[in-house]
């Protein structure tokens, strides 16, 4: 079992045009390995990098301290689910990583039909559509069904959020959760708040350089600069009197409310 | 990597597109056809590569989707080179440089036009067929998609591949037949995709207001430059040479 | 205005499981955010995809400015603009500046004016340095910068945006929303917005709530918030409103 990702000093180009530089990180197991950037920041070409599409590199991926050999140990489901698919059926798009496992069809269709039900998908409605008339977000449901029914030890994500609606995003953060004891999985998201609570690392691409942060620091580095990643107005308000604070709440109404009575009983009680 | 129009400034791409259409035509024709001889055909692709790299066209794009016609080359190689002496390694080499004349002719082609001097080019051409009642707009539209479908269908096999290692399959296919022989299963579901995904575009298209048989103005001004009058000669050339034989008759 | 009117609408077969959109009313009007939220397969799109006329009805009537939109896309241009759902299939230009041109060439523009408009959208949205970029190097966020851009370039009457913010990164997102409130309220566009994005539908002023094919809400931000736990499971409700409803309860 893989326990962890390196990266050793990558440097990564389109022609001349150098995207990232000496990039320093690692991703691990039981936690989401989320990647955050502005748009155009490499972040979409970094997973291509992990899953040995894009080859213009330099420096190197290191799985457990050996070179990472990424065919047939990933899946990359990518920000288009549309890219993905090359079937007649839902059901082919699902049964696919199976079959190439040497699967029988008699054990693929109960797998692929639970992990439809998994990812939200009501298998008896969509089990012989063609995959490009489903609904936007039904579409990005099974790109992320198909790409991880059979389990592979790296799983990586482009905007898997982008067009899930609230209940799909739910599933997803219990399903990554669950994945992340045994695999190890890289999100790459515009909506890093709402798997913080699940994140242990969170790598920020940038031109500037890149950071690797925790999800803690990457709040407080939020709050102190709007520019380095704009969290919602409602929140910088109501927790701008403990901007410097270690355990800034994660952004859940909740949780928010809960920090900050309790830090201003705090402040009431020392005063 | 996928030959698609990529952005310059170089002589190829600041000809005219009646100009570049014309000579990317004739050209074509002329490897299609011609029978120089070997030494005489691979110093004319020379050349032509030369006056490309010239114009900063990417060499290295084309050269690498040249691997998708290898196997191409070598049969129609195998096929050509068996004469009544038994093997002859020019005559396979010669054959095989006039596909990849072609080829490349082709693909340096769409590497410096546009798709708007693409559009320009057809529809000047199917101008004068309109003028008969042929449906000249509708069948411009047909390229208009075509075009915009080229690189897209040259780079489904590679896409497919792709979304097949992106789910977990090994990338040693063992050779190009057992790949290929690998993607047959695939070729209806692909052509069905292509043909909803044309549609989608021809929707989109329709969307943003073209409509086949309304006025539309052109953004890109197409200008006559002194380059084009000399460029013009090459087809001019080219046709002359190809049509020889009929002036020899006629004389 | 759009004006749905009892509409119902079915792909192709209709069979027992499979969508229907069920006898919809509502009409909408310019001079507010129009927003229309929704479960994945709820139907948004496929309103948005009738409000332009690109499908045909099977019953009741859909009018844009009192015309039907369905004709008028056959016959003489269409009534309102629309941004799809997948940025990918829908550009049609091989560059962004071909992109941009290609609505405003089918308008029969003067080159003249395309290049003023093509200028002025391209700095709008910040696709100014990309001017010259083929399509196929633009990320994600580009491309659907790029749609947005293309589609308003045209300054259609309305505007349909089917999830025009889902791959646009925090930063853009603000920068839309200022677009669309600028448009919206001081050059009389008519927008409707498709999105999931919670923090979407805190900024619309109008909503359309669907859930299966049906019309489960309609009514203004200050209703929906009121409507109730019932009506707010089906949608993604804002964090930022719980929140004000958690301080709101502290002081009563
Ligand atoms: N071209 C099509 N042919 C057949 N059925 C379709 C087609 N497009 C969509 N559907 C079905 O119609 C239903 C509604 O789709 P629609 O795209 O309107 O949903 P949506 O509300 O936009 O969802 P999402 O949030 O996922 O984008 C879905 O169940 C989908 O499977
Ligand atoms: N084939 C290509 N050739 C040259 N440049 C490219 C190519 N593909 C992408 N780029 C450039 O590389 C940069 C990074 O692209 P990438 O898709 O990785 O961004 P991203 O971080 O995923 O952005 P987004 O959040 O918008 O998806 C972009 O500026 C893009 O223009
Ligand atoms: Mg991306
Ligand atoms: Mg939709």
């Amino acid at each position: 079992m893989l326990e962890r990702l390196e990266l050793k000093d990558l440097t990564v180009r389109y022609g001349r045009n150098i995207l990232l530089k000496n990039l320093c990180g690692s991703f691990s197991r039981r936690q989401i390995n989320l990647v955050v950037g502005r748009a155009g920041s490499g972040k979409s070409t970094l997973l291509r990098v992990l899953a040995g599409f894009h080859k213009e590199y330099e420096g190197s991926v290191l799985a457990d301290g050996q070179v990472f050999e990424p065919s047939g140990n990933i899946s990359l489901a990518f920000q288009n689910p549309e890219a993905l698919f090359f079937n007649g059926t839902v059901a082919e798009e699902v049964g696919y990583a199976l079959k190439m496992r040497k699967m029988s069809a008699r054990e693929i269709e109960p797998i692929a039909r639970q992990w439809l039900q998994k990812w939200g998908l009501d298998p008896d409605r969509c089990w012989l559509n063609h995959p490009l008339e489903l609904s936007g977000g039904e579409k990005r449901r099974l790109a992320l069904a198909a790409c991880t029914v059979f389990l592979p030890p790296v799983v990586l994500l482009d905007e898997p959020l982008a067009g899930l609606d609230a209940q799909g995003q739910r599933d997803l953060i219990s399903l990554l959760s669950g994945m992340a004891t045994d695999h190890i999985v890289i999100v790459v998201t515009h909506e890093p708040e709402l798997l913080l609570e699940q994140s242990g690392s969170l790598l920020y691409l940038h031109a500037d350089g890149c950071k690797s942060l925790k999800p803690a620091e990457f709040l407080r580095l939020a709050l102190a600069d709007s520019s380095f990643f704009p969290l919602p107005e409602w929140y910088r308000y109501a927790v701008r009197h403990f901007a410097q604070s270690s355990d800034l709440p994660n952004l859940r109404a909740d949780d928010v409310y809960r920090f900050v009575k309790t830090r201003e009983r705090m402040h009431a009680d020392q005063l | 990597m996928q030959i698609s129009y990529k952005p310059g400034n170089g002589l190829l791409y600041s000809l005219n597109p009646m100009i570049k259409g014309a000579i990317a035509f004739s050209a074509i024709v002329f490897f299609s056809l011609n029978t120089l001889g070997l030494v005489a055909m691979t110093a004319i692709t020379a050349v032509m590569l030369l006056v490309s790299r010239l114009s900063g066209v990417e060499l290295g794009d084309i050269f690498m989707s040249v691997r998708r016609i290898l196997l191409l080359l070598a049969i129609v190689g195998l096929i050509q080179g068996f004469g009544a002496e038994g093997f002859s390694l020019v005559d396979a080499c010669a054959a095989m440089i006039r596909i990849l004349g072609v080829f490349l002719v082709a693909g340096v082609y769409v590497t410096v036009s546009s798709q708007s001097e693409l559009t320009f080019f057809w529809e000047a051409c199917f101008r004068p067929l309109g003028l008969i009642g042929f449906p000249a707009r509708e069948f411009a539209l047909v390229m208009v998609i075509a075009v915009r479908f080229f690189p897209v269908i040259l780079g489904e096999i590679d896409r497919i591949r792709m979304a097949q290692v992106a789910r977990g399959a090994k990338l040693d296919g063992g050779g190009l037949l057992a790949s290929a022989a690998a993607l047959m299963p695939l070729m209806i579901p692909t052509l069905t995709q292509a043909i909803i995904r044309a549609g989608e575009l021809a929707i989109a298209m329709e969307a943003r207001g073209y409509r086949v048989s309304a006025q539309r103005t052109r953004y890109q001004r197409f200008r006559f430059g002194i380059v084009d009058l000399f460029a013009i000669l090459i087809p001019v050339m080219l046709l002359a040479y190809l049509l020889r034989p009929f002036f020899y008759t006629a004389g | 205005m759009i004006v749905f009117d009892q509409v119902s609408f079915w792909y192709k077969d209709l069979t027992e499981t499979s969508f229907r959109l069920k006898e919809v009313s509502f009409s909408l009007a310019k001079g507010c955010i129009n927003g229309i939220i929704g479960g994945n397969g709820s139907g948004k799109s496929t309103v948005a995809r009738l409000m332009t006329g690109l499908m045909p009805v099977n019953s009741g009537t859909v009018t844009v400015f009192g015309k039907d939109p369905y004709h008028q896309l056959l016959h003489s241009g269409f009534l309102a603009g629309i941004i799809f759902q997948n940025p990918e299939n829908q550009i049609v230009g091989a560059t962004v500046e071909e992109d941009l041109a290609f609505g405003l060439e089918n308008l029969g523009l003067s080159h003249a004016e395309m290049h003023c408009r093509i200028i002025e959208t391209a700095a709008r949205f910040g696709l100014g340095s990309l001017l010259r970029e083929p399509v196929a190097n633009l990320s994600g966020g580009q491309k659907q910068l790029l749609c947005i851009a293309s589609v308003m370039v045209m300054e259609p009457a309305w505007v349909i945006f089917d999830e025009p913010t889902s791959h646009l990164d925090p930063w853009s997102r603000i920068d839309f929303w200022k677009i669309i409130d600028e448009f919206v309220h001081h050059h009389d566009l008519g927008v409707v917005i498709v999105s999931q994005l919670a923090e979407d539908l805190a900024r619309y002023e109008r909503i359309l709530g669907f859930s299966s094919g049906s019309l489960l809400f309609q009514g203004s931000r200050e209703e929906f918030k009121q409507a109730g736990a019932e009506i707010h499971e089906h949608f993604n409700y804002p964090e930022e409103w719980k929140y004000e409803q958690l301080l709101a309860a502290e002081h009563a």
